[in-house]
């Protein structure tokens, strides 16, 4: 989960870590009453979770009450990645004399920390000019990153003297708030120095680790819950909110054959092969098993009722533990449910293992659907369903 | 011989009182399995399908000799599941939590690197050498349907795609040493290529397949190996997800690995990186058998 600009510093800022003041605007009125309160000089920014804002002109520096109300205004109401700005960032105007980069990310095995003494910049840039400016250092996660490992790793960045010794202090304590958050990527650009050598995070970008929330309670609390403009989506994601069990997926596409596929490895195949042979998936998914048909129906929901839907493959790998009679199931309930015809609208089934017995008995009551015979292959469900949907066409 | 686990293999399990616990030690008890203990806190003394229960690790390890462990604990407490396995001097340690906090999956790596300890995993259905042993979940009830013991070593990102690859070996009469899912996560105990290598000195082990995704540097890493002469014997590699490159970059579409970071991560670059370093790259399922005929 990105976290915005606001919820990012005040985490910092919790952990004692120096961020400039700041506060939310929703109106022009209350972002000039904030910039006053900094004297004026602020600078006004949309309030999304996304970087480079800067490039759209969701960032303004300003010098008074007005101008910071001006900007609001401008801002409020238009979109950026596709929704409509309604909150501001006001944020106190730092002192800056010096701006350097840092981040924090994880690597396959490892936790790796990237930093540079020019900051400001996308570090892509510096390091397409100038890699050697860049120190790349992995961390050892039982070790983690010590004050005076982060000081001579900025020492090979090239700070030295008072500045050196402040931000390699910070950096360490920065890295303990990266692990107690639970954040999986952090980036602080610019990072920045008064004239006194003093730090300062100016530029603070965060995701929080989703498989973590449970232990990071008030961050589930303040951030805004993922969810999707797309109606069917947005009620996957609130099914899995709902019913126990693994996270499924549900991304829609722009093709007509509807996928309901797992586990995920098969997914990836069935989707590479039904392209291969010339069919468009509507959408992917990706399910794990859980207990109850709850979350498979509502999967299902979502693929009748997508109106580019054609035809449905369920796909499954061979079946170890989850049972074949709890897909049948649910099928049954959401075509009942849906008004759905298999005979207008093909219905492929692939799905051995425990239960099958009573999944085919299930399947058989449901006329129209074709359940694969017991030697058949991921790749000949495939091949059915294309062909299936191809003559539904016609 | 098989790599990893075997007849010899002494398994405790972590959590055995939890309903996955039960259910998959009835299973490998049934399959033969020396299942010699299992461990849950507070329930030290009891027993499970005959198997005698301890509360701590370390018990378990020193009363049963058990070197190896599988744990079925939830994801917010795998980690120190897996410190207390490595502790307690388990050499083999089978994690299946899935959604594992980042920073604890690290750190579970981290710990078992440090003591040697080969921890598979996280996200895993498990492991299995047809005949001998099996960790995890892996087979389901019948796992004599899907692999049958033979000369073929199998590493796969995904645990369908593990029994799907052994089952369209067995209808062509061909059978499996050792068959691993190494876990789906990003992070995960091993890589790929670790495995190969441990394959590599197996004398029962001809050739290799492994399934691979789009995301992280374990197929890179596998080609790296077979060019640098690390692994010799034939490796036949699946790789799925090439649908991915006709979306944008950033959709996750299967496992939480399989999102592609960058150009070198989609299925195409891994594919094309197998195939130059010498493995051979199939595209389908049903060519898998013939790929095996061709290089033996």
């Amino acid at each position: 989960m990105k976290l915005t600009e606001d919820l990012a510093k005040s985490l910092l800022r919790r952990h004692g870590l120096p961020v400039p003041d700041g506060a939310v605007a929703q109106t022009a009125e209350e972002a000039g009453a904030i910039a006053r309160e900094y004297g004026g000089a602020a600078v006004v920014k949309a309030l999304i979770a996304a970087g480079r804002r800067g490039k759209q002109g969701l960032v303004a520096v300003v010098d008074d009450e007005q101008s910071a109300a001006r900007e609001t205004s401008r801002m409020l109401g238009t979109r950026a990645f596709g929704n409509p700005i309604t909150k501001i960032y006001v944020e106190r105007r730092a002192t800056i004399a010096r701006e350097l980069y840092l981040s924090f990310a994880f690597t396959d095995q490892n936790l790796r920390m990237v930093i540079c003494c020019e900051g400001g910049v996308d570090i892509e840039t510096t390091y397409a000019r100038n890699p050697e400016k860049i120190v790349v250092a992995d961390i050892d996660p039982l070790r983690g990153l010590k004050a005076w490992d982060a000081v001579g790793y900025w020492a090979d960045a090239g700070l030295k003297g008072q500045a050196l010794a402040a931000v390699g202090r910070m950096t360490a304590s920065l890295y303990d708030a990266f692990v107690a958050c639970d954040a999986v990527m952090m980036e602080i650009n610019p990072l920045t120095l008064d004239d006194d050598n003093k730090p300062l995070l100016v530029g603070s970008m965060m995701e929080i680790d989703d498989s973590a929330l449970f232990r990071q309670p008030w961050i589930e609390a303040e951030a805004v819950s993922e969810t999707s403009a797309n109606p069917r989506e947005a009620a996957v994601i609130l099914a899995n909110r709902s019913y126990p069990g693994g996270e499924s997926r549900y991304t829609e596409l722009d093709g007509n054959i509807g996928l309901l596929v797992a586990g995920g490895g098969a997914g990836l195949l069935q989707h590479d092969m039904i392209v291969e042979l010339g069919g468009k998936p509507a959408n992917h998914t990706d399910v794990s098993p859980a207990p109850g048909t709850e979350k498979l129906e509502a999967i299902l929901d979502a693929i009748f009722t997508n109106p580019r839907s054609r035809s449905l493959l369920i796909g499954y790998n061979y079946l170890q533990m989850a049972r074949c009679d709890q897909v049948a199931k649910a099928l049954r309930i959401s075509v009942d449910r849906n008004r759905v015809d298999p005979t207008r609208f093909p219905i492929v089934m692939r799905v051995f293992g425990p239960e099958e017995k009573k999944a085919r008995e299930i399947a058989a009551s449901i006329p129209g659907v074709n359940y694969l015979a017991p030697d058949a292959t991921l790749e000949d469900g495939c091949r059915m369903i294309v062909e299936l949907t191809r003559q539904a066409a016609e | 011989m098989s790599i990893l686990i075997d007849e010899n293999t002494r398994v405790v399990v972590q959590g055995i009182t939890g309903n996955q616990g039960l259910f998959d030690t009835k299973l490998a008890l049934a399959y033969g399995v020396k299942i010699v203990a299992g461990v849950t806190p507070g329930r030290g003394g009891e027993e499970v399908y005959g198997v005698p229960v301890f509360d701590t690790m370390l018990q378990a390890v020193r009363n049963t000799g058990a070197n190896a462990a599988v744990t079925y604990v939830p994801a917010s407490r795998s980690r120190n599941a897996v410190f207390e396995a490595i502790e307690a001097g388990c050499g083999i340690v089978l994690a299946t939590a899935e959604n594992m906090p980042k920073h604890d999956a690290v750190q579970a790596v981290a710990m078992s690197r440090r003591a040697d300890a080969w921890l598979i995993g996280f996200n895993t259905n498990g492991v299995i050498s047809p005949g001998k042993c099996k960790l995890g979940g892996i087979g389901g009830n019948d796992p004599d349907a899907i692999y049958m013991p033979g000369r073929l070593g199998i590493v796969s990102r995904s645990g369908g795609m593990s029994a799907e690859l052994a089952w369209v070996l067995k209808r062509s009469g061909m059978g499996v040493s050792t068959a691993v899912s190494m876990g789906g996560d990003r992070t995960t105990g091993r890589m790929m290529h670790e495995y190969l290598e441990l394959f590599e000195n197996d004398p029962e082990t001809d050739a290799m397949i492994i399934y691979g995704e789009p995301g992280t540097d374990n197929e890179s890493k596998v080609a790296r190996a077979i060019a640098e002469g690390l692994i010799k014997k034939p490796v036949i590699a699946y790789i799925a997800g090439t649908f991915q490159e006709r979306y944008p970059a950033g959709v996750s579409f299967g496992h939480v690995a399989a999102m592609i970071v960058n150009k070198d991560d989609t299925a195409s670059a891994k594919r094309s990186a197998l195939a130059s370093a010498g493995a051979n790259v199939v595209t389908t399922l049903a060519a898998i058998p013939d790929a095996v005929r061709n290089v033996l």
